[in-house]
């Protein structure tokens, strides 16, 4: 369309009131800001753009790291300095994800605590520093978008099976961003709230969520603007990615046999296999039949093979039962059967294959919702939570459980359960304990989460340290400890001894994640840097933004110089030139004001080109169709 | 019923105020009852529950106090967690019979262990043909039939606990505990009918 360029020259627009919290999707595939306006929610995009900021960061030779699109795009030629996939690893040890790391290009160690560190360049960061890092872009963008710097307060999405520990990271990786997280919400739930299923007065709803890197399934009853989560179920470790690895493993085979095992090994061949397979897996979605071509220049090899649509899904038909295996489980668990499901709402860029959609449809008997862009509307949910917790909206009351059960582990290594899985959050339980020695002023608590009936099957907390007790003599002091679970489905522990009243000291050794002393140096050492980056991204953006106007104004100035007064002419002249000039330096207040008068005075040629193109338009169309 | 002390409104729950939204100190001792404003009786309107749920959630879910101080939003997030776990106790008959046992001073869960032989060893009959069908890589149809049959006999004890319940007996009286030994036999149905939804997954995934 003719006027796309102009919708540049038209940025001038008043500004909408400050809007107050951003909702972010942070993905393991991409990233995504969206904002509350004009009553609805709307994904933040720049002019131009698309919002999405690939989850991916490559750190180059020299300077700083490259976060988003630019990343990807080193990703076959520098494989080892290019990480992605890092949701992945979030609250994770190195131990848990040995199998994933084998097929993924870049190296990992492990902190002092078995919490996973990713290399790149030799510099070795943990995930919820790289996130922090996305985190930052997707900020970033959504200050292009906005023309303004965006708000620090956000809500930030997670999936609904996130456990204690990967809600933990997501929170820190904010922390280190320098974000004001005001809630973490699970992302089915909040894309049930993008689609808007409070205009319906009564009814029950699945939400198949099938992104990049992780499956969640809520079953929630939605009556009279209340949204009741019953169940949630899910696998944070099933997404797009292991459909890819399917592909990716033909590749493996071939060339395995070909050139033998360790070429398989090379990160060059790994990356370029993951994303031939990625390509042919989209096509697959639109054509009976793709083609995979892969290329490893330094070892003169290019690869290619057919793969058809029932193939792949012959390849992959155990993934997608796995997640009609979560289904049930939440159906279970929500003591209803697929009949009595009235809506099924699809989400994550994996609900694209036909295959899941045939299936989802089966299997709840009914055609699932796809009307709204599924890499989007986690984003717009978390952008209507947002609004709820600014204080725009009241109408609406979301009511969320944990997905997993708390408990304690006991005597022989048993549990016992102290918060089921499902239960509504906030919520809270209070246990009692004593002591078994004389004077014994501490208790350590093994705190798991999970559904297997011994501790060493489900996932530590970490150790909660009970300190502070007064001495007295065995059996006689009564500890009664509270486990609260929060609003954002995260642990809180505290502990009173009761006879006395005097209130016990928890110490949390979190199992792998960060201590907050540490999110702390982390803050601050890069709060400073946060500063000047913003200035100089800012900057670069401005430049960005410039040229394209220029651009734009010239191409059109001569077409248009017939239809403007002289003063319009001059103006837009003087602007111009200024506005060149600004672009030698790197001065954001400068910058801004020439861009700023710039946008002004182009005001009256992009009015008048706008209306050529209106008469235009509608010159090459029947009168009807007006 | 006691008012609000910020506005002397007459208070439905002691979580909150409806009228001047104030959120309060709710004291460690009240009952689920209490928190959601009723009558302490066996026999309650599920709806009427959902509804109060609803009711006061709007005046104390932490979604509302975001921007409120740091105080206020402790209060809203321990109040909406109590509401919670008062409203998971009271909608559910089992849980809500366990919780007056304790409270007229009935036997706790472990003090009225011993159950009559015959109950015990229709168990063991239970766990033999759920441990059969476990092993089983076909549907067995004995445990469709032992799962109805579980099924009316959760219902019959549930009757039963109701009877004895409503209306309320007196502290520390011995209906408490027949109520006991009747809730002791309840879970002994729910762990074997929990095993049957078990295995019923298990065939689905296997399939």
């Amino acid at each position: 369309m003719g006027y796309v360029e102009l919708n540049v020259l038209n940025n001038a627009t008043p500004l909408p009131e400050t809007p107050l919290a951003l909702g972010i999707d942070l993905g393991t595939t991409n990233s995504l800001a969206a904002i509350w306006r004009d009553g609805r929610p709307t994904v933040l995009r720049p002019e131009g753009r698309s919002g999405l900021v690939p989850s991916v960061i490559h750190f180059p030779e020299h300077g700083a790291a490259i976060v988003g699109r630019e990343a990807r795009d080193h990703a076959v030629a520098d494989p080892r300095n290019t990480l992605f996939s890092i949701k992945r690893f979030m609250g994770r040890g190195l131990a848990d994800v040995a199998q994933e790391l084998a097929t993924l290009p870049y190296a990992a160690t492990q902190n002092e605590r078995g919490g996973i560190l990713l290399e790149a360049r030799g510099r070795r960061s943990s995930p919820e520093e790289l996130s922090a890092l996305i985190l930052r872009k997707v900020h970033e963008i959504a200050g292009v978008a906005l023309g303004e710097i965006a708000p620090k307060k956000c809500v930030i999405t997670v999936p609904a099976y996130f456990d204690d520990a990967q809600r933990q990271a997501t929170r820190d990786a904010a922390r280190i961003a320098g974000l004001d997280v005001l809630r973490i919400v699970n992302e089915p739930t909040a894309a049930s709230l993008a689609y808007g299923l409070d205009q319906r007065d009564k009814g029950n709803v699945a939400v198949f969520d099938l992104g990049g890197g992780t499956f969640d399934v809520t079953i929630l009853s939605i009556e009279d603007g209340v949204f009741r989560v019953l169940a949630t179920n899910g696998d944070t470790h099933l997404g797009g990615d292991d459909f890819d690895q399917r592909l990716a493993e033909l590749a493996r085979k071939d060339l395995g046999s070909q050139h033998g095992e360790e070429f398989t090994r090379d990160p060059a061949f790994q990356q370029a296999a993951r994303q031939a397979a990625e390509q042919a897996k989209v096509e697959l979605t639109n054509h009976p039949e793709a083609e995979m071509h892969l290329m490893v220049p330094h070892k003169r090899i290019a690869w290619r093979r057919r793969v058809s649509r029932t193939e792949f899904e012959a390849l992959t038909a155990d993934l997608v039962e796995r997640t009609l295996d979560s289904c049930r489980r939440a159906l279970s668990d929500a003591k209803l059967t697929a009949s009595q499901i009235d809506e099924v709402v699809m989400v994550g860029g994996s609900t694209r294959m036909p295959v899941v959609r045939r299936s989802v449809a089966k299997f709840f008997g009914r055609v699932p919702h796809t009307e709204l862009n599924p890499d989007e509307v986690v984003a717009l949910g978390a952008a209507v939570q947002a609004q709820i917790l600014v204080g725009g909206r009241r109408d609406m009351l979301l009511l969320d459980v944990t997905p997993l059960s708390l408990g304690i582990e006991t005597m022989g290594g048993a549990i016992s359960k102290i918060i089921e899985r499902n239960s509504t959050i906030p919520c809270e339980a209070t246990e009692g304990f004593t002591t078994y020695a004389d004077d014994q002023t501490g208790v350590d608590l093994n705190i798991v989460q999970g559904e297997r009936e011994m501790a060493k099957d489900c996932r530590s907390l970490g150790r909660f340290q009970l300190k502070g007790i007064p001495p007295m003599p065995a059996g006689m002091a009564r500890v009664a400890v509270r486990f609260h679970i929060d609003a954002d489905g995260l642990l809180v522990v505290s502990a009173k001894e009761q006879s006395t009243g005097v209130t016990a000291r928890i110490e949390v050794q979190p199992m792998h994640g960060l201590t907050d002393a540490e999110v702390e140096g982390m803050l601050k050492s890069g709060y400073a840097n946060a500063v000047d980056d913003f200035a100089a991204r800012r900057a670069a953006d401005l430049k960005i933004e410039i040229g394209t106007m220029v651009r734009a104004t010239e191409k059109n100035l001569n077409a248009g110089r017939a239809g403007l007064d002289k003063e319009s002419i001059r103006d837009l002249e003087e602007a111009l030139a200024l506005a060149k000039a600004a672009t030698a330096t790197d001065d954001v207040p400068t910058l801004q004001s020439a861009r700023d008068q710039f946008e002004r005075a182009a005001l009256p040629l992009a009015a008048l080109l706008m209306n050529n193109v209106a008469q235009k338009a509608l010159m090459g169309r029947e009168l009807g169709d007006v | 019923m006691t008012n609000c002390p910020a506005c002397n409104a007459p208070l439905e729950t002691p979580v909150a105020c409806g009228a001047c939204g104030a959120v309060h100190a709710v004291p460690e001792i009240a009952t689920p009852f209490e928190i959601l404003g009723l009558e302490p009786n066996f026999a309650l309107d599920e709806r009427d529950l959902r509804r109060r749920l609803t009711r006061f959630s709007r005046l104390v879910h932490p979604d509302y106090f975001a921007a409120a101080p740091p105080d206020v939003r402790e209060r809203a997030e321990r109040n909406s967690a109590r509401l919670n776990a008062a409203f998971e106790i009271l909608a559910d008959p089992v849980r809500r019979a366990d919780w007056f046992v304790g409270h007229l001073g009935g036997p706790a869960e472990d003090a009225e262990r011993s159950m009559p032989k015959p109950f015990l060893l229709e168990v063991l009959e239970w766990n033999e043909v759920l441990e059969e069908a476990r092993a089983a890589s076909k549907p067995d149809p004995r445990v469709e039939a032992l799962a109805a049959d579980l099924a009316d006999r959760r219902a019959t004890s549930l009757a039963t606990i109701t009877k004895r319940l409503d209306p309320l007996p007196p502290r520390g009286s011995e209906a408490l505990t027949a109520v006991r030994r009747e809730l002791n036999a309840v879970r002994y149905l729910d762990r074997a009918l929990h095993t049957i939804e078990a295995l019923r997954l298990a065939h689905a995934e296997r399939r």
